[in-house]
């Protein structure tokens, strides 16, 4: 009796069974990728009526929380045609996103301004990062006419919308090769779709830790508060804790089958969302005194456990090898 | 009367002094580095059969490093973006020179000496501009900077002298990275890889890259045979669903060739390693994110398939090829039924031959 249920749970699946991957991707996937299209047609309606109303800038920032709720999901329908740089061509150390709106700005070249030519744009104008850019940048009120300024937030709206649109049509129609993966699937066995959406929360996990946190933080002795992601607009850390909370709810979801690695999971998602809501520094402004530094520094040290947990239980949880060649990219 | 430490140093300084050789450092065959299980990296001396026979701690994670054709120094480089290489005696076991890239621009992990081993060239990314270039260190002595020359492309990975000791053949993986990014990929929907015969002149002499639809296939190492003949290992950034052939061959005035070797999606689009046999019949690449190598014959035929957690360095060996495992192992071509030796670290990337 003993031997046969020894053999019974060797054979129990290690985590996230069939039915929690089919929820993941219907639900937070698929769904997700819905629930942003939906908001940035919501965003086109706002600008239609008036380019500098507020209404503009709610539908805006909802649109782009939703687009950080899945911006861990850069595989498949986001990376095919270049969709998620797109959308959000972030960090842009040479700063290219600038110098192609202030040009366009400066030209006034009426001929990018339909939905058709502006998709085939220079990516760094493209996207949210291009319109946080354009809306909340001061000194671009003395490019230009108000006019064109207006009708290129319209143009890089309706380029969003129709990004989104592709992307929840695309990830709707890919969402077969992820439930049955096989021969007719880029992924031929169950444990390579794991292995791809354990990708996911590592590498979005990584992305929020080193660039949306790391960026401001920068170097003691020199803290980057103008690195920030979006600081412009004011949602650095909101838009932190949407990736957080899609890169966390799928990590949580991939752990169904280990009831101890979720329960860390969890934990850990807990005290760092308990610290990114008393942060009280929407844009890591404060980064640059040392209070402020301390606080920012042990929010992105919480994210480490986070990450922490998913490297050295969930990975090993899922069967996911974590070589040290196969995990270094070079 | 001049002491003895400092006619010593004089003799150096004038170069008189008799020059030690690869023997006295135990007559490696090859170089890797590896991070030890206390967590610390080394550079490690390996004989033919997998055995070690020097270790010299590194201060961070290595990536490849350099052997000077006769005496036995090596030029480890810092895992990208890297901003110093170590000079390291492999006698002695210590660092004789520092190089520091010069500012704005950092290390690609990569170098190789000139046939006579006074010169050094670098694989490095002027960030600013995002173009690559090839350094040049003056490897007679002091390791000064010579300069720079363009790599014909952005993202200069592994580069090789050619069989006339006066081209350098540089794969050009096309992605474009900033230092205040990290390791983050800047440019993937327009990346363009190529791979470039630059003379040690810095002309660009000739230049091949993918065709249009696979310009996400960056090209990032290779191996060279005698006659000329480059292999290719490249790394698909694109949808796994469409990824294509990832080993390359190419001879100078000919077309780049890519061959399907059907284990592209196993190794999910990604070689660490390419290197032609000694004998130069077979080319082996290694694919670490599958735990596969596959040896394939000079047309890119695929031959046989080796299965083995994390392989990722290749050099010629005695039966072909050897190979070395993030898990510690040094195999032979006939994969486990040739292990040649287990250690209790973790290979880096790269098996770098000698001589």
């Amino acid at each position: 009796m003993k031997h046969v249920l020894a053999a019974l749970l060797i054979a129990l699946p290690l985590a996230a069974p069939a039915q929690e991957i089919r929820e993941i991707i219907e639900e937070d996937i698929v769904g997700g990728f819905v629930a942003l299209e939906e908001k940035t047609a919501a965003m086109v309606e706002a600008a239609g009526q008036d380019c500098t109303h507020p209404g503009l800038y709610d539908s805006y920032a909802a649109a782009f929380l939703a687009w950080a709720r899945v911006s861990h999901l850069r595989f498949g329908p986001s990376e095919e045609e270049n969709r998620a740089f797109a959308l959000a061509y972030w960090p842009d150390p040479r700063g290219r996103t600038a110098k192609a709106l202030r040009k366009m700005l400066a030209d006034g070249d009426e001929a990018v301004l339909s939905q058709e030519a502006y998709a085939d744009m220079s990516i760094a104008a493209r996207g949210f990062y291009a319109l946080d850019y354009l809306l909340h940048e001061e000194d671009l009120a003395e490019i230009g006419t108000a006019e064109y300024r207006c009708a290129l937030v319209r143009v890089i709206v309706a380029d969003i919308h129709g990004t989104t649109g592709e992307l929840a049509e695309a990830w709707d129609a890919f969402a077969p090769m992820l439930t049955e993966p096989g021969a007719d699937s880029p992924y031929r066995t169950e444990a390579e779709v794991l292995q791809v959406l354990y990708k996911s929360v590592s590498t979005g996990l990584e992305f929020a830790v080193d660039m949306r946190l790391g960026r401001p933080l920068g170097t003691f002795e020199r803290p980057r508060p103008r690195w920030a992601e979006a600081y412009r607009s004011g949602l650095s850390l909101a838009l932190l804790q949407e990736a957080v909370r899609g890169a966390g709810r799928l990590a949580v979801r991939l752990a169904a089958g280990d009831a101890d690695v979720q329960a860390r999971l969890k934990a850990e998602l807990e005290d760092f969302h308990e610290s990114a809501a008393a942060l009280n520094d929407p844009v890591f402004a404060s980064v640059a005194e040392p209070v402020g530094r301390f606080r920012v520094e042990s929010l992105q040290t919480d994210l480490q456990e986070v990450r922490e947990v998913v490297q050295v239980a969930l990975g090993p949880a899922l069967g996911v090898s974590a070589g040290f060649n196969s995990m270094d990219g070079d | 009367m001049p002491t003895r430490r400092g006619f010593l140093a004089g003799l150096l300084a004038s170069g008189l002094a008799p020059r030690a050789s690869w023997a006295d450092a135990g007559s490696p065959a090859y170089l890797a580095a590896a991070k030890l299980p206390s967590g610390a990296f080394a550079l490690f001396g390996l004989s033919a059969a997998g055995g070690r026979l020097f270790e010299i701690p590194l201060p961070g994670r290595g990536h490849a490093a350099a052997a000077h054709p006769g005496r036995p120094l090596a030029v480890a480089f810092a895992r990208r973006p890297g901003h110093f290489a170590l000079v390291i005696d492999c006698v002695s076991g210590e660092v004789v020179r520092r190089l520091d890239t010069p500012e704005g621009s950092h290390f690609y992990g990569h170098g190789v000496f000139s046939a006579d081993g006074g010169m050094l060239f670098t694989t490095e990314n002027e960030f600013e501009t995002g173009r690559g270039v090839i350094g040049m260190w003056d490897a007679t002595g002091g390791y000064a900077r010579l300069g720079a020359m363009p790599s014909g492309g952005v993202g200069p990975h592994e580069l090789r002298l050619m069989p006339d000791g006066e081209t350098l053949v540089i794969a050009n993986g096309g992605i474009e990275t900033h230092p205040e990014a990290g390791r983050l990929k800047l440019n993937i929907p327009t990346m363009r890889p190529n791979l470039s015969y630059v003379s040690v002149d810095g002309a660009v002499v000739e230049q091949v890259e993918p065709p249009e639809a696979w310009h996400r296939n960056s090209m990032r190492h290779i191996a060279v045979r005698g006659d000329g003949v480059i292999a290719v290992a490249c790394q698909w950034q694109g949808p796994m669903a469409k990824v294509p052939p990832l080993l390359a061959t190419h001879r100078m005035g000919e077309a780049l060739d890519f061959h399907d070797l059907g284990m592209e999606k196993d190794v999910q689009g990604y070689l660490g390693s390419v290197a032609f046999s000694g004998s130069g019949e077979e080319i082996a690449v290694t694919g670490p994110r599958g735990g596969v190598a596959v040896v394939a014959d000079a047309d890119g035929r695929m031959l046989r398939r080796l299965e083995e957690r994390d392989i990722c360095g290749v050099a010629p060996g005695a039966e072909g090829f050897v190979f070395t495992t993030g898990e510690g192992r040094v195999l032979t071509g006939h994969g486990a039924a040739g292990a040649l030796a287990r250690h209790g670290c973790a290979w880096d990337n790269h098996l770098v031959p000698i001589g």
